[in-house]
Protein backbone atom coordinates (compact mmCIF):
# COMPACT_ATOMS: atom_id res chain seq x y z
CA UNK A 1 0.00 0.00 0.00
CA UNK A 2 2.88 2.58 0.97
CA UNK A 3 4.56 1.48 -2.42
CA UNK A 4 1.59 2.73 -4.21
CA UNK A 5 1.37 5.90 -2.87
CA UNK A 6 4.80 6.45 -2.98
CA UNK A 7 4.95 5.80 -7.26
CA UNK A 8 1.48 7.77 -6.99
CA UNK A 9 3.19 10.44 -5.69
CA UNK A 10 6.38 10.29 -8.02
CA UNK A 11 3.59 10.26 -11.06
CA UNK A 12 2.14 13.22 -9.56
CA UNK A 13 5.34 15.49 -9.61
CA UNK A 14 6.68 13.98 -12.79
CA UNK A 15 3.20 15.35 -14.74
CA UNK A 16 3.36 18.80 -12.78
CA UNK A 17 6.97 19.38 -13.90
CA UNK A 18 6.01 18.12 -17.01
CA UNK A 19 3.05 20.41 -17.43
CA UNK A 20 5.25 23.48 -16.14
CA UNK A 21 7.77 22.94 -18.95
CA UNK A 22 4.59 22.91 -21.77
CA UNK A 23 1.92 24.65 -22.80
CA UNK A 24 -0.66 24.34 -25.25
CA UNK A 25 -1.65 25.64 -28.63
CA UNK A 26 -5.20 25.44 -29.87
CA UNK A 27 -5.92 25.93 -33.42
CA UNK A 28 -9.22 26.86 -34.56
CA UNK A 29 -10.25 26.04 -38.22
CA UNK A 30 -12.47 29.34 -40.45
CA UNK A 31 -14.09 28.40 -43.05
CA UNK A 32 -14.44 30.66 -45.77
CA UNK A 33 -16.25 31.16 -48.99
CA UNK A 34 -15.36 33.64 -51.63
CA UNK A 35 -13.72 35.56 -48.77
CA UNK A 36 -16.58 35.75 -46.56
CA UNK A 37 -17.02 33.68 -43.47
CA UNK A 38 -18.89 30.45 -44.44
CA UNK A 39 -22.21 30.42 -43.35
CA UNK A 40 -24.71 26.94 -43.76
CA UNK A 41 -27.90 29.40 -44.13
CA UNK A 42 -26.48 30.88 -46.81
CA UNK A 43 -26.04 30.26 -50.83
CA UNK A 44 -22.89 30.65 -52.71
CA UNK A 45 -21.53 31.01 -56.26
CA UNK A 46 -18.75 28.62 -57.16
CA UNK A 47 -15.62 29.58 -59.53
CA UNK A 48 -18.28 27.83 -62.40
CA UNK A 49 -21.06 30.05 -62.08
CA UNK A 50 -23.15 27.03 -60.02
CA UNK A 51 -25.05 28.10 -56.70
CA UNK A 52 -24.26 26.15 -53.97
CA UNK A 53 -24.88 25.71 -49.77
CA UNK A 54 -23.90 23.64 -47.23
CA UNK A 55 -24.42 20.96 -44.75
CA UNK A 56 -21.30 19.20 -43.90
CA UNK A 57 -17.51 20.37 -44.25
CA UNK A 58 -15.70 17.33 -42.25
CA UNK A 59 -11.74 16.75 -42.43
CA UNK A 60 -9.10 14.59 -40.70
CA UNK A 61 -5.69 16.61 -39.33
CA UNK A 62 -2.96 14.14 -38.87
CA UNK A 63 0.61 14.26 -37.92
CA UNK A 64 1.44 17.67 -36.37
CA UNK A 65 4.66 18.80 -36.38
CA UNK A 66 5.65 22.70 -35.09
CA UNK A 67 8.40 24.43 -36.28
CA UNK A 68 10.74 26.06 -33.80
CA UNK A 69 12.33 29.14 -34.50
CA UNK A 70 15.81 27.96 -35.26
CA UNK A 71 14.14 25.56 -37.75
CA UNK A 72 14.09 22.53 -35.64
CA UNK A 73 10.83 20.42 -35.13
CA UNK A 74 8.62 19.11 -32.69
CA UNK A 75 6.72 16.39 -33.45
CA UNK A 76 3.43 15.77 -31.33
CA UNK A 77 3.72 11.72 -30.55
CA UNK A 78 2.04 9.89 -33.07
CA UNK A 79 -0.88 8.40 -30.36
CA UNK A 80 -2.29 11.88 -30.03
CA UNK A 81 -1.53 13.75 -33.16
CA UNK A 82 -5.40 12.70 -35.07
CA UNK A 83 -7.90 15.52 -35.40
CA UNK A 84 -11.02 15.75 -36.85
CA UNK A 85 -12.84 18.93 -37.98
CA UNK A 86 -16.44 18.91 -38.44
CA UNK A 87 -18.69 21.40 -39.35
CA UNK A 88 -22.72 21.07 -39.76
CA UNK A 89 -25.65 23.09 -39.13
CA UNK A 90 -26.04 21.02 -35.94
CA UNK A 91 -22.06 20.57 -35.08
CA UNK A 92 -19.40 22.93 -34.59
CA UNK A 93 -15.90 21.13 -33.96
CA UNK A 94 -13.52 22.95 -35.54
CA UNK A 95 -10.97 23.75 -32.37
CA UNK A 96 -8.09 20.67 -31.76
CA UNK A 97 -6.15 21.43 -28.72
CA UNK A 98 -2.33 20.43 -29.13
CA UNK A 99 -1.54 19.47 -25.79
CA UNK A 100 2.13 19.34 -23.73
CA UNK A 101 3.99 21.74 -26.04
CA UNK A 102 7.62 22.21 -24.95
CA UNK A 103 8.39 25.82 -24.05
CA UNK A 104 10.22 28.07 -27.37
CA UNK A 105 9.09 30.09 -30.12
CA UNK A 106 7.46 28.02 -32.81
CA UNK A 107 7.12 29.72 -36.64
CA UNK A 108 5.60 27.26 -38.54
CA UNK A 109 3.33 24.25 -38.51
CA UNK A 110 3.39 20.64 -40.51
CA UNK A 111 0.53 18.29 -40.81
CA UNK A 112 -1.06 16.35 -42.77
CA UNK A 113 -4.86 16.41 -44.51
CA UNK A 114 -5.71 12.64 -44.07
CA UNK A 115 -4.69 9.68 -42.16
CA UNK A 116 -1.59 8.37 -43.07
CA UNK A 117 -1.02 4.55 -44.47
CA UNK A 118 0.25 2.98 -41.69
CA UNK A 119 -3.10 4.01 -39.10
CA UNK A 120 -5.12 2.78 -41.88
CA UNK A 121 -3.15 -0.45 -41.89
CA UNK A 122 -2.90 -1.13 -38.18
CA UNK A 123 -5.20 -3.17 -36.55
CA UNK A 124 -7.99 -2.57 -34.57
CA UNK A 125 -6.95 -1.85 -31.14
CA UNK A 126 -4.34 0.71 -32.20
CA UNK A 127 -7.67 3.05 -33.59
CA UNK A 128 -8.75 4.60 -30.59
CA UNK A 129 -10.48 8.06 -30.15
CA UNK A 130 -10.64 10.25 -33.32
CA UNK A 131 -9.53 6.81 -35.52
CA UNK A 132 -12.59 4.56 -33.84
CA UNK A 133 -14.90 4.26 -36.48
CA UNK A 134 -17.74 4.05 -34.77
CA UNK A 135 -17.18 6.88 -32.23
CA UNK A 136 -14.55 9.78 -33.52
CA UNK A 137 -14.38 8.77 -36.87
CA UNK A 138 -18.16 7.76 -37.40
CA UNK A 139 -18.96 8.59 -40.89
CA UNK A 140 -15.46 9.02 -42.06
CA UNK A 141 -14.41 5.86 -42.84
CA UNK A 142 -15.13 3.04 -45.98
CA UNK A 143 -16.24 -0.27 -45.03
CA UNK A 144 -16.17 -1.65 -48.61
CA UNK A 145 -12.79 -0.55 -48.94
CA UNK A 146 -10.93 -0.21 -45.89
CA UNK A 147 -9.68 3.16 -45.25
CA UNK A 148 -10.40 6.70 -44.04
CA UNK A 149 -12.65 9.58 -45.74
CA UNK A 150 -10.00 12.26 -45.68
CA UNK A 151 -12.50 14.93 -46.79
CA UNK A 152 -16.16 15.18 -46.63
CA UNK A 153 -17.67 18.04 -48.33
CA UNK A 154 -21.62 17.62 -48.70
CA UNK A 155 -24.72 20.13 -49.86
CA UNK A 156 -26.63 21.22 -52.04
CA UNK A 157 -26.75 23.24 -56.05
CA UNK A 158 -29.18 23.15 -58.54
CA UNK A 159 -26.15 22.35 -60.41
CA UNK A 160 -26.86 18.55 -59.23
CA UNK A 161 -29.63 16.59 -61.32
CA UNK A 162 -32.97 16.74 -59.94
CA UNK A 163 -32.74 13.02 -59.29
CA UNK A 164 -29.81 13.38 -57.09
CA UNK A 165 -32.36 15.81 -55.13
CA UNK A 166 -30.09 18.59 -55.92
CA UNK A 167 -27.37 16.93 -53.67
CA UNK A 168 -23.65 16.83 -54.07
CA UNK A 169 -21.56 14.32 -52.21
CA UNK A 170 -17.56 14.44 -51.90
CA UNK A 171 -15.65 12.18 -49.99
CA UNK A 172 -12.27 12.30 -50.61
CA UNK A 173 -9.65 9.49 -49.27
CA UNK A 174 -7.29 7.28 -50.21
CA UNK A 175 -4.15 6.56 -48.75
CA UNK A 176 -2.06 4.71 -51.89
CA UNK A 177 -3.27 1.19 -51.38
CA UNK A 178 -2.79 -2.19 -49.09
CA UNK A 179 -0.69 -4.50 -50.94
CA UNK A 180 -1.37 -2.78 -54.13
CA UNK A 181 -1.22 0.92 -55.43
CA UNK A 182 -4.13 2.77 -55.60
CA UNK A 183 -5.05 6.54 -55.25
CA UNK A 184 -3.15 8.50 -52.67
CA UNK A 185 -5.20 11.69 -51.62
CA UNK A 186 -3.06 12.01 -48.46
CA UNK A 187 -1.51 15.66 -48.97
CA UNK A 188 0.92 17.39 -46.28
CA UNK A 189 0.75 20.95 -45.44
CA UNK A 190 3.61 23.57 -44.14
CA UNK A 191 2.19 26.92 -43.01
CA UNK A 192 4.64 29.39 -41.57
CA UNK A 193 2.99 32.31 -39.13
CA UNK A 194 4.76 34.96 -37.03
CA UNK A 195 6.45 33.69 -33.85
CA UNK A 196 4.06 31.85 -31.48
CA UNK A 197 6.19 32.15 -27.83
CA UNK A 198 4.79 28.67 -25.73
CA UNK A 199 5.62 29.59 -21.94
CA UNK A 200 5.30 26.71 -19.17
CA UNK A 201 1.33 26.73 -19.21
CA UNK A 202 0.16 29.06 -21.47
CA UNK A 203 -2.60 29.18 -24.09
CA UNK A 204 -1.48 30.04 -27.48
CA UNK A 205 -4.15 30.72 -30.39
CA UNK A 206 -3.55 29.84 -34.13
CA UNK A 207 -6.22 30.42 -36.46
CA UNK A 208 -5.87 28.60 -40.32
CA UNK A 209 -8.50 29.83 -42.57
CA UNK A 210 -9.59 26.92 -44.92
CA UNK A 211 -11.01 28.61 -48.30
CA UNK A 212 -13.83 25.82 -49.44
CA UNK A 213 -13.91 27.89 -52.57
CA UNK A 214 -10.78 26.45 -53.78
CA UNK A 215 -12.36 23.04 -53.23
CA UNK A 216 -13.49 23.43 -56.97
CA UNK A 217 -10.69 24.50 -58.72
CA UNK A 218 -7.02 25.01 -58.93
CA UNK A 219 -5.87 21.79 -60.23
CA UNK A 220 -8.85 20.52 -60.88
CA UNK A 221 -12.23 21.77 -62.32
CA UNK A 222 -14.83 19.98 -60.43
CA UNK A 223 -18.21 21.15 -61.79
CA UNK A 224 -21.43 19.76 -59.75
CA UNK A 225 -23.24 19.53 -63.20
CA UNK A 226 -20.23 17.57 -64.09
CA UNK A 227 -19.72 15.00 -60.77
CA UNK A 228 -22.34 15.90 -58.27
CA UNK A 229 -20.52 12.83 -56.41
CA UNK A 230 -17.34 11.55 -55.63
CA UNK A 231 -16.71 8.50 -53.04
CA UNK A 232 -13.52 6.86 -54.75
CA UNK A 233 -12.74 7.75 -58.19
CA UNK A 234 -9.73 8.88 -59.95
CA UNK A 235 -10.98 12.41 -59.49
CA UNK A 236 -9.89 12.56 -56.30
CA UNK A 237 -6.08 12.98 -56.50
CA UNK A 238 -6.68 16.33 -58.07
CA UNK A 239 -9.37 17.34 -56.07
CA UNK A 240 -7.11 16.98 -52.82
CA UNK A 241 -4.80 18.87 -54.65
CA UNK A 242 -7.45 21.62 -54.57
CA UNK A 243 -7.98 22.03 -51.35
CA UNK A 244 -4.44 21.13 -50.05
CA UNK A 245 -4.21 24.54 -51.15
CA UNK A 246 -7.29 26.01 -49.45
CA UNK A 247 -5.86 26.36 -46.00
CA UNK A 248 -3.62 29.01 -45.08
CA UNK A 249 -3.10 31.09 -41.79
CA UNK A 250 -5.52 33.33 -41.10
CA UNK B 1 -30.05 -28.76 -0.46
CA UNK B 2 -28.76 -26.76 2.87
CA UNK B 3 -28.50 -22.75 1.76
CA UNK B 4 -24.75 -22.97 2.52
CA UNK B 5 -24.63 -26.04 -0.40
CA UNK B 6 -25.99 -23.95 -2.50
CA UNK B 7 -23.59 -21.31 -2.12
CA UNK B 8 -21.02 -22.71 -2.51
CA UNK B 9 -22.02 -24.78 -5.65
CA UNK B 10 -22.72 -21.06 -7.05
CA UNK B 11 -19.17 -20.19 -5.87
CA UNK B 12 -17.67 -23.10 -7.15
CA UNK B 13 -19.52 -23.21 -10.93
CA UNK B 14 -18.51 -19.12 -10.90
CA UNK B 15 -14.88 -19.95 -10.65
CA UNK B 16 -15.16 -22.87 -12.93
CA UNK B 17 -16.58 -20.65 -15.51
CA UNK B 18 -14.25 -17.82 -15.21
CA UNK B 19 -12.02 -19.98 -15.90
CA UNK B 20 -13.42 -22.05 -18.84
CA UNK B 21 -13.92 -18.05 -20.35
CA UNK B 22 -10.31 -17.31 -20.45
CA UNK B 23 -8.96 -20.47 -21.30
CA UNK B 24 -6.63 -20.29 -24.48
CA UNK B 25 -9.09 -21.83 -27.36
CA UNK B 26 -6.42 -21.00 -29.84
CA UNK B 27 -7.07 -22.76 -33.30
CA UNK B 28 -5.14 -25.28 -34.20
CA UNK B 29 -2.63 -24.21 -37.61
CA UNK B 30 -3.17 -27.84 -39.82
CA UNK B 31 0.44 -28.61 -40.55
CA UNK B 32 -0.28 -28.93 -44.57
CA UNK B 33 -1.68 -25.32 -44.27
CA UNK B 34 0.69 -22.59 -45.08
CA UNK B 35 1.08 -19.14 -42.43
CA UNK B 36 -1.82 -17.76 -40.83
CA UNK B 37 -1.99 -13.96 -42.20
CA UNK B 38 -3.58 -12.66 -39.14
CA UNK B 39 -1.64 -12.39 -35.88
CA UNK B 40 -3.57 -13.82 -33.28
CA UNK B 41 -0.89 -12.55 -30.48
CA UNK B 42 -2.73 -9.38 -30.95
CA UNK B 43 -6.18 -10.87 -30.46
CA UNK B 44 -5.67 -13.73 -28.28
CA UNK B 45 -8.18 -17.06 -29.02
CA UNK B 46 -10.33 -17.17 -25.40
CA UNK B 47 -13.21 -19.80 -24.84
CA UNK B 48 -15.25 -16.77 -23.67
CA UNK B 49 -13.97 -14.48 -26.77
CA UNK B 50 -14.76 -17.49 -28.93
CA UNK B 51 -18.81 -17.93 -27.62
CA UNK B 52 -18.84 -14.01 -27.41
CA UNK B 53 -18.13 -13.74 -31.28
CA UNK B 54 -20.42 -16.77 -31.78
CA UNK B 55 -23.37 -15.19 -30.19
CA UNK B 56 -23.29 -11.91 -32.39
CA UNK B 57 -22.46 -14.23 -35.47
CA UNK B 58 -26.58 -15.33 -35.08
CA UNK B 59 -27.36 -12.53 -33.55
CA UNK B 60 -30.02 -10.66 -35.68
CA UNK B 61 -29.26 -7.64 -33.14
CA UNK B 62 -26.73 -6.86 -35.94
CA UNK B 63 -29.34 -5.86 -38.40
CA UNK B 64 -31.04 -2.84 -38.43
CA UNK B 65 -34.76 -4.40 -38.58
CA UNK B 66 -33.69 -7.16 -36.34
CA UNK B 67 -34.31 -9.48 -39.28
CA UNK B 68 -31.05 -11.03 -40.29
CA UNK B 69 -27.75 -11.69 -38.71
CA UNK B 70 -24.15 -13.09 -40.10
CA UNK B 71 -25.64 -16.46 -40.21
CA UNK B 72 -28.51 -16.13 -42.14
CA UNK B 73 -26.22 -15.39 -45.08
CA UNK B 74 -23.33 -17.46 -44.04
CA UNK B 75 -25.49 -21.07 -43.11
CA UNK B 76 -22.64 -23.24 -41.60
CA UNK B 77 -24.82 -26.36 -43.78
CA UNK B 78 -24.00 -24.40 -47.20
CA UNK B 79 -20.12 -23.93 -45.79
CA UNK B 80 -20.71 -21.02 -44.41
CA UNK B 81 -21.86 -20.15 -47.68
CA UNK B 82 -26.05 -18.82 -48.95
CA UNK B 83 -27.69 -21.99 -49.80
CA UNK B 84 -29.27 -21.31 -53.35
CA UNK B 85 -28.62 -17.91 -53.43
CA UNK B 86 -26.61 -16.17 -56.30
CA UNK B 87 -26.26 -12.80 -54.35
CA UNK B 88 -26.91 -12.38 -50.69
CA UNK B 89 -30.49 -11.38 -48.92
CA UNK B 90 -30.31 -8.88 -46.87
CA UNK B 91 -32.99 -6.40 -44.78
CA UNK B 92 -35.94 -5.85 -46.91
CA UNK B 93 -35.54 -8.73 -49.36
CA UNK B 94 -33.44 -6.61 -50.96
CA UNK B 95 -30.70 -9.19 -52.91
CA UNK B 96 -26.71 -8.50 -53.45
CA UNK B 97 -24.65 -8.50 -56.89
CA UNK B 98 -22.51 -10.97 -55.27
CA UNK B 99 -22.56 -14.51 -54.40
CA UNK B 100 -22.18 -14.60 -50.39
CA UNK B 101 -18.11 -15.84 -50.25
CA UNK B 102 -17.88 -19.34 -47.89
CA UNK B 103 -16.12 -18.00 -44.27
CA UNK B 104 -13.59 -20.52 -43.20
CA UNK B 105 -9.35 -20.67 -43.51
CA UNK B 106 -9.66 -16.86 -43.00
CA UNK B 107 -6.99 -16.75 -41.20
CA UNK B 108 -4.35 -17.41 -44.25
CA UNK B 109 -5.91 -14.04 -45.95
CA UNK B 110 -4.98 -10.79 -46.28
CA UNK B 111 -7.72 -9.18 -48.80
CA UNK B 112 -11.18 -9.93 -48.19
CA UNK B 113 -14.81 -10.00 -50.42
CA UNK B 114 -14.27 -10.59 -54.41
CA UNK B 115 -12.84 -7.46 -54.90
CA UNK B 116 -10.23 -7.41 -52.18
CA UNK B 117 -11.43 -4.03 -50.62
CA UNK B 118 -10.80 -5.21 -46.87
CA UNK B 119 -7.81 -6.07 -45.84
CA UNK B 120 -7.92 -6.79 -42.27
CA UNK B 121 -10.06 -9.86 -40.72
CA UNK B 122 -11.38 -7.55 -37.79
CA UNK B 123 -13.05 -5.33 -40.33
CA UNK B 124 -14.77 -7.67 -42.32
CA UNK B 125 -18.23 -7.81 -40.37
CA UNK B 126 -18.17 -4.56 -40.71
CA UNK B 127 -18.79 -4.35 -44.91
CA UNK B 128 -21.74 -7.17 -44.21
CA UNK B 129 -23.10 -4.59 -41.59
CA UNK B 130 -22.85 -1.18 -42.95
CA UNK B 131 -23.88 -2.39 -46.51
CA UNK B 132 -27.87 -0.84 -47.28
CA UNK B 133 -28.73 -3.99 -48.96
CA UNK B 134 -27.03 -6.66 -46.45
CA UNK B 135 -27.16 -5.96 -42.28
CA UNK B 136 -28.29 -1.86 -43.37
CA UNK B 137 -26.74 -0.88 -39.69
CA UNK B 138 -24.52 1.34 -38.63
CA UNK B 139 -21.44 0.10 -36.54
CA UNK B 140 -22.09 2.45 -33.13
CA UNK B 141 -25.46 1.95 -33.13
CA UNK B 142 -24.68 -1.89 -32.60
CA UNK B 143 -22.79 -0.38 -29.83
CA UNK B 144 -25.66 1.28 -28.24
CA UNK B 145 -28.01 -1.72 -28.45
CA UNK B 146 -25.06 -3.82 -27.23
CA UNK B 147 -24.14 -1.57 -23.66
CA UNK B 148 -28.24 -1.26 -23.29
CA UNK B 149 -27.79 -5.48 -23.50
CA UNK B 150 -28.00 -6.98 -20.06
CA UNK B 151 -26.55 -10.47 -21.63
CA UNK B 152 -23.56 -8.60 -23.68
CA UNK B 153 -22.81 -6.25 -20.94
CA UNK B 154 -22.65 -9.05 -18.93
CA UNK B 155 -20.15 -11.09 -21.27
CA UNK B 156 -17.86 -8.37 -22.53
CA UNK B 157 -17.54 -7.82 -18.44
CA UNK B 158 -15.90 -11.32 -17.73
CA UNK B 159 -14.18 -11.58 -21.20
CA UNK B 160 -13.00 -8.31 -21.59
CA UNK B 161 -12.92 -6.78 -18.06
CA UNK B 162 -14.85 -3.54 -19.33
CA UNK B 163 -17.53 -1.36 -18.63
CA UNK B 164 -18.33 -0.14 -21.86
CA UNK B 165 -18.07 -2.01 -25.20
CA UNK B 166 -16.50 -0.61 -27.94
CA UNK B 167 -15.46 -1.36 -31.76
CA UNK B 168 -12.23 -2.77 -30.30
CA UNK B 169 -13.67 -5.68 -28.08
CA UNK B 170 -16.81 -6.42 -30.84
CA UNK B 171 -14.78 -6.48 -33.89
CA UNK B 172 -12.03 -8.12 -31.84
CA UNK B 173 -14.96 -11.34 -30.68
CA UNK B 174 -15.53 -11.33 -33.87
CA UNK B 175 -12.46 -12.52 -35.57
CA UNK B 176 -12.32 -14.97 -32.65
CA UNK B 177 -15.64 -16.68 -33.73
CA UNK B 178 -14.19 -16.19 -37.68
CA UNK B 179 -10.83 -17.27 -36.80
CA UNK B 180 -11.78 -20.82 -35.20
CA UNK B 181 -13.66 -21.53 -38.54
CA UNK B 182 -10.91 -23.74 -40.27
CA UNK B 183 -11.83 -26.42 -42.41
CA UNK B 184 -8.95 -29.07 -42.72
CA UNK B 185 -10.77 -32.28 -42.25
CA UNK B 186 -11.57 -33.70 -45.36
CA UNK B 187 -10.21 -37.26 -47.11
CA UNK B 188 -7.52 -35.11 -49.08
CA UNK B 189 -6.22 -33.78 -45.46
CA UNK B 190 -5.95 -36.73 -44.14
CA UNK B 191 -4.60 -38.51 -47.24
CA UNK B 192 -1.59 -35.67 -47.86
CA UNK B 193 -1.19 -35.47 -43.86
CA UNK B 194 -0.56 -39.63 -43.91
CA UNK B 195 -3.26 -39.87 -41.42
CA UNK B 196 -4.26 -43.28 -43.06
CA UNK B 197 -6.51 -41.78 -45.75
CA UNK B 198 -6.60 -43.72 -49.27
CA UNK B 199 -7.43 -42.29 -52.75
CA UNK B 200 -8.85 -43.95 -55.25
CA UNK B 201 -7.20 -44.26 -58.99
CA UNK B 202 -9.97 -41.91 -60.56
CA UNK B 203 -9.36 -39.31 -57.08
CA UNK B 204 -5.55 -39.59 -57.41
CA UNK B 205 -6.20 -38.68 -61.54
CA UNK B 206 -7.77 -36.01 -60.49
CA UNK B 207 -5.46 -34.52 -57.95
CA UNK B 208 -2.84 -34.85 -60.74
CA UNK B 209 -5.15 -33.20 -63.21
CA UNK B 210 -6.21 -30.12 -60.81
CA UNK B 211 -2.21 -29.75 -59.83
CA UNK B 212 -2.03 -29.50 -64.18
CA UNK B 213 -4.40 -27.44 -64.92
CA UNK B 214 -6.04 -25.69 -62.27
CA UNK B 215 -2.58 -24.73 -60.68
CA UNK B 216 -1.22 -21.68 -60.28
CA UNK B 217 -4.87 -20.66 -59.35
CA UNK B 218 -6.27 -23.02 -57.46
CA UNK B 219 -2.55 -23.93 -55.24
CA UNK B 220 -1.68 -24.28 -51.84
CA UNK B 221 -3.51 -26.14 -49.33
CA UNK B 222 -5.74 -23.74 -49.31
CA UNK B 223 -6.55 -24.45 -52.92
CA UNK B 224 -6.53 -20.53 -53.90
CA UNK B 225 -3.38 -18.60 -54.81
CA UNK B 226 -5.61 -15.79 -53.48
CA UNK B 227 -5.27 -13.49 -56.31
CA UNK B 228 -7.60 -11.81 -58.20
CA UNK B 229 -8.11 -13.07 -61.62
CA UNK B 230 -10.58 -12.77 -64.63
CA UNK B 231 -11.96 -16.25 -65.24
CA UNK B 232 -14.62 -15.34 -68.10
CA UNK B 233 -17.82 -15.35 -66.39
CA UNK B 234 -20.20 -13.35 -68.44
CA UNK B 235 -20.09 -9.74 -67.33
CA UNK B 236 -21.01 -6.14 -69.32
CA UNK B 237 -19.16 -4.03 -66.31
CA UNK B 238 -22.13 -1.65 -66.18
CA UNK B 239 -22.58 -3.06 -62.29
CA UNK B 240 -19.61 -4.95 -61.28
CA UNK B 241 -16.16 -4.26 -62.67
CA UNK B 242 -14.47 -6.44 -59.94
CA UNK B 243 -11.43 -5.71 -58.46
CA UNK B 244 -11.13 -2.79 -60.22
CA UNK B 245 -13.81 -0.77 -58.16
CA UNK B 246 -11.11 -0.84 -55.21
CA UNK B 247 -8.31 -0.23 -57.08
CA UNK B 248 -9.47 1.76 -59.74
CA UNK B 249 -6.77 0.26 -62.60
CA UNK B 250 -8.71 -0.90 -66.21
CA UNK B 251 -6.35 -4.14 -65.84
CA UNK B 252 -8.44 -5.26 -63.05
CA UNK B 253 -11.70 -4.71 -64.58
CA UNK B 254 -13.44 -8.46 -63.99
CA UNK B 255 -10.95 -9.87 -62.23
CA UNK B 256 -12.45 -11.42 -58.54
CA UNK B 257 -10.70 -13.64 -55.86
CA UNK B 258 -9.51 -17.38 -56.68
CA UNK B 259 -12.24 -18.86 -54.80
CA UNK B 260 -11.33 -22.00 -52.63
CA UNK B 261 -12.05 -25.22 -53.85
CA UNK B 262 -13.24 -27.05 -50.90
CA UNK B 263 -15.94 -28.19 -49.23
CA UNK B 264 -17.57 -27.17 -53.57
CA UNK B 265 -20.52 -29.57 -52.21
CA UNK B 266 -21.82 -27.56 -49.81
CA UNK B 267 -21.76 -24.07 -51.57
CA UNK B 268 -23.32 -24.23 -54.89
CA UNK B 269 -24.16 -22.39 -56.56
CA UNK B 270 -20.70 -20.82 -58.22
CA UNK B 271 -18.99 -17.58 -59.47
CA UNK B 272 -18.55 -14.38 -58.13
CA UNK B 273 -22.20 -13.71 -59.40
CA UNK B 274 -23.94 -17.43 -58.10
CA UNK B 275 -24.16 -17.62 -62.10
CA UNK B 276 -23.25 -21.73 -62.64
CA UNK B 277 -25.42 -24.04 -60.38
CA UNK B 278 -23.41 -27.21 -60.99
CA UNK B 279 -19.87 -28.24 -60.66
CA UNK B 280 -20.18 -29.52 -64.29
CA UNK B 281 -21.09 -26.66 -65.29
CA UNK B 282 -18.39 -25.26 -63.72
CA UNK B 283 -16.07 -27.57 -65.58
CA UNK B 284 -17.95 -26.97 -68.97
CA UNK B 285 -17.17 -23.14 -68.21
CA UNK B 286 -14.13 -23.81 -68.47
CA UNK B 287 -14.19 -25.73 -71.15
CA UNK B 288 -15.99 -24.01 -73.53
CA UNK B 289 -18.03 -21.37 -71.92
CA UNK B 290 -15.72 -18.12 -71.30
CA UNK B 291 -16.00 -14.70 -72.60
CA UNK B 292 -13.48 -13.69 -74.62
CA UNK B 293 -13.00 -10.58 -72.33
CA UNK B 294 -10.02 -7.89 -72.60
CA UNK B 295 -8.92 -8.67 -69.21
CA UNK B 296 -9.17 -12.46 -69.39
CA UNK B 297 -6.47 -14.41 -66.99
CA UNK B 298 -3.44 -14.76 -70.11
CA UNK B 299 -3.36 -18.76 -68.24
CA UNK B 300 -6.78 -19.18 -70.71
CA UNK B 301 -5.71 -18.08 -73.55
CA UNK B 302 -5.12 -20.94 -76.36
CA UNK B 303 -2.51 -20.83 -79.33
CA UNK B 304 -5.45 -21.51 -81.71
CA UNK B 305 -8.75 -21.31 -80.88
CA UNK B 306 -10.93 -20.29 -77.95
CA UNK B 307 -10.00 -19.74 -74.89
CA UNK B 308 -9.99 -22.41 -72.11
CA UNK B 309 -8.82 -25.56 -70.54
CA UNK B 310 -9.34 -28.15 -72.97
CA UNK B 311 -11.02 -31.01 -70.82
CA UNK B 312 -12.44 -34.07 -72.18
CA UNK B 313 -15.25 -36.40 -70.54
CA UNK B 314 -12.95 -38.60 -68.56
CA UNK B 315 -10.59 -35.41 -67.29
CA UNK B 316 -14.03 -34.14 -65.95
CA UNK B 317 -15.07 -36.73 -64.11
CA UNK B 318 -11.40 -37.41 -62.24
CA UNK B 319 -11.43 -33.71 -61.45
CA UNK B 320 -14.90 -34.22 -60.04
CA UNK B 321 -13.84 -37.47 -57.62
CA UNK B 322 -11.20 -35.61 -56.60
CA UNK B 323 -13.31 -32.25 -55.77
CA UNK B 324 -15.31 -34.30 -53.62
CA UNK B 325 -12.65 -35.20 -50.98
CA UNK B 326 -11.72 -31.93 -50.49
CA UNK B 327 -15.59 -32.18 -48.71
CA UNK B 328 -15.13 -31.47 -44.74
CA UNK B 329 -18.46 -32.78 -43.70
CA UNK B 330 -17.18 -32.49 -39.82
CA UNK B 331 -16.93 -28.71 -40.59
CA UNK B 332 -20.60 -28.27 -42.07
CA UNK B 333 -21.50 -30.25 -39.04
CA UNK B 334 -19.17 -29.29 -35.88
CA UNK B 335 -21.68 -28.04 -33.27
CA UNK B 336 -18.61 -25.88 -32.07
CA UNK B 337 -19.64 -23.37 -34.70
CA UNK B 338 -23.70 -24.03 -34.95
CA UNK B 339 -26.21 -21.67 -33.49
CA UNK B 340 -27.61 -23.54 -30.67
Amino acid sequence: MGKNFVFLGLWALSQICYAQKAGNIEIGFDHFFNGEELAFNKTYTNIHGEDVKFTAISYFISNISLQRKDGSLYTLPQDSSYFIVRHTPETDQRKIALKYIPEGEYTGIRFMIGVDSLRNTMSIERRTGNLDMAAGAKGMYWVWNSGYIFFKLEGTSKASPEKMKNRFTYHIGGFGGYRTKTINALREKKLDFSPVKVLPGSAERLKIKVNVDKFFYGHYNLRISEKPSVMWGVEAEKIADNYSEAFEIR
Amino acid sequence: MKKTDLGLTLVLFTAVSAFTIRQNSTPEIPSNFPVPVYDLSINPVTEGGFELGKALFYDPLLSSDGSISCGSCHQQWAGFTNEDHTGSHGVDNQLGLRNALPLFNLLFYEHFFWDGGVHNLDLTPMNAIENPIELNESLDNILVKLNASDFYKDRFRQVYRVEQITSKEFLQSMTQFLASLISAGSRYDRYIRKEGEVLTSDELAGMALVEQKCAPCHSTALFTDRSFRNSGVENNFRFDKGREEITLNVADRGRFRVPTLRNLDYTAPYMHDGSINTLEEVLEHYNSGMEDQETLDPIFRQRTGPPGLTLNESEKKQILAFLKTLNDPDFIKNRRFSEQ
